[in-house]
């Protein structure tokens, strides 16, 4: 493999960037099968109540109003792990959960239903936070699930991490030369946003066969997850462009609940398209989380206990929360290498929004909770964070416990040459003036800098299977259940593919994201798309090369290992003019197919590690991030421009913001969810973008013929702990709340300010 | 968005005999960019049947010097007025304000008249109605005010009564500083008012049948120098926590004549009048400026969540002086 490679590494254009930008790109919003009807939800004005009487009567006699549903005629279908979300429950249990649906012709009508829908409701007590809800004799928001605890779930078979437990932790703090402890949350709940609110389309072709179309994000999650959850019909899922997701849109059980009872109960097609307001306020929120524990520590970094329990909450209710409760505690294992572990979960229920898939996937949530624990110590120790995350991340032949229970040794790279030359760009060495000291002061602005480290061992989480089919014509068209959500991955797997092929780039297709005609894909889920995608699709190529020599090894007089293939011409490696055209070796009444597959392999983590610099205003508290620097080792970089924009995403859906100013507010004692517009919920402008560099190494991966990883959903977990340690240093002060917002800051300057006096 | 009727209306006459003609169920409209948001979360019950249409008058957007002050029409674009070289030259604090507001592309929507008019952002008040339904308060007419005991980071420190929302205008904070007057039209009867008796606790005093038709602004001697300073979470598409105007003439080397106001931390544009009171005929040095923006939030009473006001307010108001200084 010493040929340079044709598009692996170039700046191809991406495949549908044309489309994208002249609107051609159909979204959800752009597709409208024949007779569709729209969906509306009624939501409930009160964050834990019980419907004692619900008069639909008026709401029906709308005009265009074909269906009006509530939890007394809704089909018996329930999300959940386990089970315990129904399509409509007699309960509410927040602000804006789902009371009823209406289907109309019209948006308007629908709308003008809901107003008419009279609800008898019996108030509850509400619970809003973690302590609330475990505190003896709280409102119970599930039956099953007694103290409002939700029970464990073997979501990835029987061993399903749900606490980490490894060594001897007693003996561990013994052999400690600082201990440091404390209670820390990450409970800012915040919203990814992605552009695209979630939006299903459902059509039942007749009482078994049911077609969605929607905007997600892992294309066969609405038929293989979801048919399990409705009783087994055949589920032909469809994605369309995905307008952005960020873990969020993986899929949206709720909105295809409601868009399939509606198209059952009127034999049409049903929209549901969330408001903006929905998005915020009844889709899903990042978990909240809460570390309360302790960590021991020896003089060089070496950490000898880590021990503690982890409360996540959950809102409402949670498709998959225990999943990203298995996985946060495998990538704690990956950030801090330590052999005594004693780390307990509970996943709490609370009446707000519930939370769901975001990027981070529990990793952020845990580890953005305990980086005041380990700022705390390494501080102790007068240790460099980056000599600390050198020391502590985990290298080949270290091991983990990975969400499925099993002991995984890591057969990846020692990350620490990415950790130098990103300290070298960022210029660390100058910059670092110890703990809790400002690299610069220059009036009222205080100069911080901080850093902070992630990795996951998802970039060959689960299955994927792929077809790749060669034309007669010379092209190839690739059959594999891929979203795209923004990312270009699509684009990277036809460049993986005509690589293999060596094919013109435009000669290389993907049918579209559907079920129906294409085989399993788990998804473009973590950073997999890159290795486990990606091995599936070379597999299926490389299948089909091989079919493609042995049918031309006749016609060339020759054996199939002898030949090679370049722009739809089959010849001799050693005498290419001894050569045959692709229609003639696959004959124009054919076509060659090859098929791929991939299989789970935990063992190879990924990593990056986020530098940040901040300036502080002592006069009005506000934290401007000025400088950031992502480092990573991506084995060898499919497409240049689609890596450098998953970095540079660091900043924005509920990522390294979530530090500074991204957080949701709900009224403490009416459930309210305050700020669900793009103006009170504060995300990062364009033109506060700060400078932003990334080192990308590439140094070979034992993966796939390209020796490449995914990196792309890690790079929103580092940065929070990142910013509150530089933020820290600024201030002089361990600042362990987020987000940062200038009450904040200026109370902790007040403080500062008196203790002069 | 529920269905309405719009009109264009051809003359500030004809706009003004269609509100008069659908008594109490029309909103105008002109940029639109706090109406339509407003329309579409159905904050209020009183839902309008009839949208009238000002950007249709003509000249009603003009920017233009009359005599001694400069006038500007009610429909005149945030983007024009930043972007005019007769405000640019007297008024480089209402240009500051003008482009703080919101987006390019809101300030190539949202207007003069829709600045000053546009409605509060108290996240109770403005709370989406098919997301379980609207919030009953007592600017709504029914109900506590929400802010006073719930989250309240944003909400008044000064001046709070039974509403503690706060105006939202950025406009009206520096055209407060320059002494600004706007002319309120209703059939029969025009009259100018001081654009700080422009505003009370519940929106502004404009009488149901009147139209907001223009502002005047007095142009200032060759003395008077001017400032606007906005605090915000993010550097755009967003609202003030606080904000700042100034205007003060600078005669050998004292203050004289401060206007000094404040924006975002009472229900209407909050003139600090003891701040203004303590640098008169005193030097615009730190001490000075320090010991004005302390008697600038004399009085402040925070609620539970928005103390750390009182702190941006007072290096605003500071900073706004001695920049004053430097000009």
């Amino acid at each position: 493999m010493n040929r340079p490679y044709r598009f692996i590494g170039k700046n191809t254009p991406r495949k549908d960037g044309v489309a994208i930008v002249t609107g051609k790109a159909q979204y959800i919003d752009d597709i409208q099968p024949v007779s569709m009807l729209h969906g509306k939800v009624l939501r409930s004005p009160y964050p834990h109540a019980e419907i004692k009487k619900i008069d639909t009567a008026a709401a029906r006699a709308v005009p265009g109003v074909k269906a009006v549903l509530t939890h007394l005629d809704v089909p018996p279908w329930m999300t959940g792990m386990p089970r315990h979300v129904p399509v409509l429950d007699q309960r509410v249990r927040f602000v804006g959960d789902a009371v009823a649906l209406v289907a109309a012709d019209t948006l308007e009508q629908a709308m003008a239903a809901l107003d008419l829908i009279d609800v008898t409701y019996e108030k509850l007590p509400a619970v809003f936070d973690m302590d609330a809800a475990l505190a003896p004799g709280a409102p119970q928001l599930h039956n099953i699930f007694p103290g409002n605890v939700v029970s464990d779930f073997p979501a990835f078979g029987p061993n399903t991490l749900s606490k980490v437990a490894r060594g001897n932790v007693e003996k561990g703090f013994e052999e400690a030369d600082f201990i440091s402890e404390g209670t820390f949350r990450y409970e800012n709940i915040a919203n990814p946003l992605p552009i695209e609110p979630p939006g299903v389309i459902a059509q039942w072709e007749d009482t078994q066969r049911l077609t969605v179309w929607s905007g997600t994000q892992s294309a066969s999650w609405h038929r293989w997850i979801m048919q399990s959850k409705m009783g087994f019909p055949d589920i032909r899922a469809i994605t369309t462009q995905c307008g952005g997701s960020f873990g969020s849109k993986n899929y949206a059980p709720q909105c295809m609940f409601y868009a399939a009872a509606l198209a059952k109960a009127t034999r049409r097609a049903v929209k549901v398209y969330f408001t903006k307001d929905e998005h915020f306020g009844a889709f899903v929120l990042r978990l909240g989380s809460r570390f309360s524990g302790k960590i021991g520590m020896k003089k060089d970094g070496t950490v000898t206990a880590m021990a503690g329990k982890w409360l996540v909450d959950n809102g409402a209710f949670s498709d998959m929360s225990q999943s990203q409760i298995a996985v946060g505690c495998g990538e704690a294992q990956l950030v801090i290498n330590c052999e005594n572990w004693d780390l307990s979960t509970k996943l709490v229920c609370t009446n707000r929004c519930p939370s769901g898939v975001i990027r981070g996937f529990g990793g952020q949530e845990l580890e953005s909770a305990f980086a005041p624990l380990l700022a705390d110590v390494m501080a102790k120790a007068q240790l460099d964070p980056v000599d600390f995350f050198k020391k502590n991340y985990v290298k080949p032949g270290g091991t983990y416990i990975w969400r499925e229970g099993n002991l995984w040794t890591c057969r990846g790279k020692d990350y620490t040459d990415a950790m130098e030359k990103g300290a070298k760009a960022f210029q660390w060495k100058d910059k670092w003036k110890g703990w809790l000291n400002p690299s610069s002061v220059e009036g009222s602005k205080l100069t911080g800098v901080g850093v902070g480290i992630h990795g996951n061992a998802d970039v060959g989480e689960d299955d994927s299977e792929a077809y790749v089919r060669l034309n007669a014509d010379g092209t190839a068209t690739i059959h594999a259940s891929v979203s795209e959500s923004g990312m270009a991955q699509r684009s990277s797997l036809c460049k993986m593919a005509a690589e293999v092929l060596q094919l013109p780039l435009e000669n290389v297709h993907m049918t579209p994201p559907d079920t129906l005609v294409n085989p399993f894909d788990f998804g473009l889920v973590g950073s997999r798309g890159t290795y486990a995608v990606g091995s599936a699709v070379i597999n299926a190529a490389e299948d089909a090369l091989k079919i493609l020599f042995e049918r031309a090894a006749p016609l060339l007089k020759t054996d199939s290992k002898d030949l090679e293939t370049m722009d739809g011409r089959i010849f001799v490696k050693t005498e290419p003019k001894r050569a045959v055209g692709w229609s003639k070796a696959i004959g124009i009444m054919r076509s060659v197919t090859g098929y791929g597959e991939f299989k789970a392999d935990y063992s190879v983590p990924n990593f990056l590690i986020l530098f940040v610099e901040v300036e502080v205003d002592t006069g009005t508290g506000t934290v401007k991030v000025k400088k950031v620097v992502a480092s990573t080792d991506a084995g060898k970089i499919i497409d240049p421009p689609s890596l450098h924009g998953q970095l540079y995403g660091a900043l924005g859906s509920a990522g390294l913001d979530t530090a500074v100013f991204e957080e949701t507010i709900i009224d403490k004692k009416s459930g309210h969810m305050l700020n669900m517009n793009m103006s009170d919920y504060k995300w990062r402008t364009f033109n506060e973008l700060p400078e932003f560099d990334n080192v990308i190494l590439e140094t070979p991966f034992p993966t796939h013929r390209f020796r490449a990883i995914g990196i792309g959903e890690i790079s929103t977990s580092p940065g929070p702990g990142a910013v509150l340690m530089a933020v820290s240093n600024a201030l002089g002060r361990h600042m362990d709340e987020y987000p940062l917002t200038p009450d904040r800051i200026l109370k902790v300057l007040g403080e500062k300010k008196g203790d002069r006096k | 968005m529920k269905q309405f009727k719009h009109f264009d209306a051809e003359s500030i006459d004809h706009a003004l005999a269609m509100v008069k003609a659908y008594k109490g169920k029309t909103a105008l409209i002109a940029g639109g960019t706090d109406l339509v948001g407003v329309l579409k979360s159905e904050i209020i019950t009183d839902y309008p049947e009839v949208v009238i249409n000002l950007k249709t008058i003509a000249d009603m957007d003009m920017i233009k010097n009359v005599d001694s002050e400069c006038r500007i029409g009610a429909t005149a674009r945030l983007a024009d007025i930043a972007a005019s070289e007769l405000i640019q030259q007297s008024f480089p604090a209402l240009v500051a304000a003008a482009k703080s507001v919101g987006s390019p592309e809101l300030r190539n929507m949202g207007t003069m008249g829709g600045n000053l008019c546009q409605d509060t952002r108290c996240w109770y008040y403005r709370y989406p109605d098919k997301m379980g339904g609207r919030i009953p308060c007592y600017r709504k007419g029914k109900g506590p005010c929400h802010a006073i005991k719930g989250e309240n980071r944003y909400h008044a420190i000064l001046g709070g009564k039974k509403c503690f929302a706060v105006c939202p205008s950025d406009l009206a904070i520096a055209l407060g500083a320059l002494d600004a007057m706007v002319m309120a039209v209703r059939p029969g009867e025009e009259r100018l008012i001081s654009v700080l008796d422009f505003f009370n606790s519940r929106g502004t005093v404009l009488k149901s049948d009147e139209i907001l038709t223009e502002v005047r602004i007095p142009i200032p001697g060759k003395a008077a120098v001017q400032v606007f300073y906005k605090n915000r979470l993010r550097e755009a598409v967003d609202f003030a926590v606080v904000s700042v105007a100034v205007m003060l003439d600078r005669t050998d080397g004292v203050c004289h004549g401060a206007r000094i106001i404040l924006g975002a931390v009472a229900p209407t544009p909050y003139r600090a009048l003891a701040a203004e009171a303590a640098i008169e005929g005193k030097p615009l040095d730190e001490a000075h400026a320090a010991k004005a923006a302390e008697s600038a939030l004399e009085g402040a009473k925070p609620l539970r969540q928005n103390g750390y006001k009182i702190e941006i307010a007072k290096t605003l108001v500071k900073r706004a002086l001695l920049h004053c200084d430097s000009l």
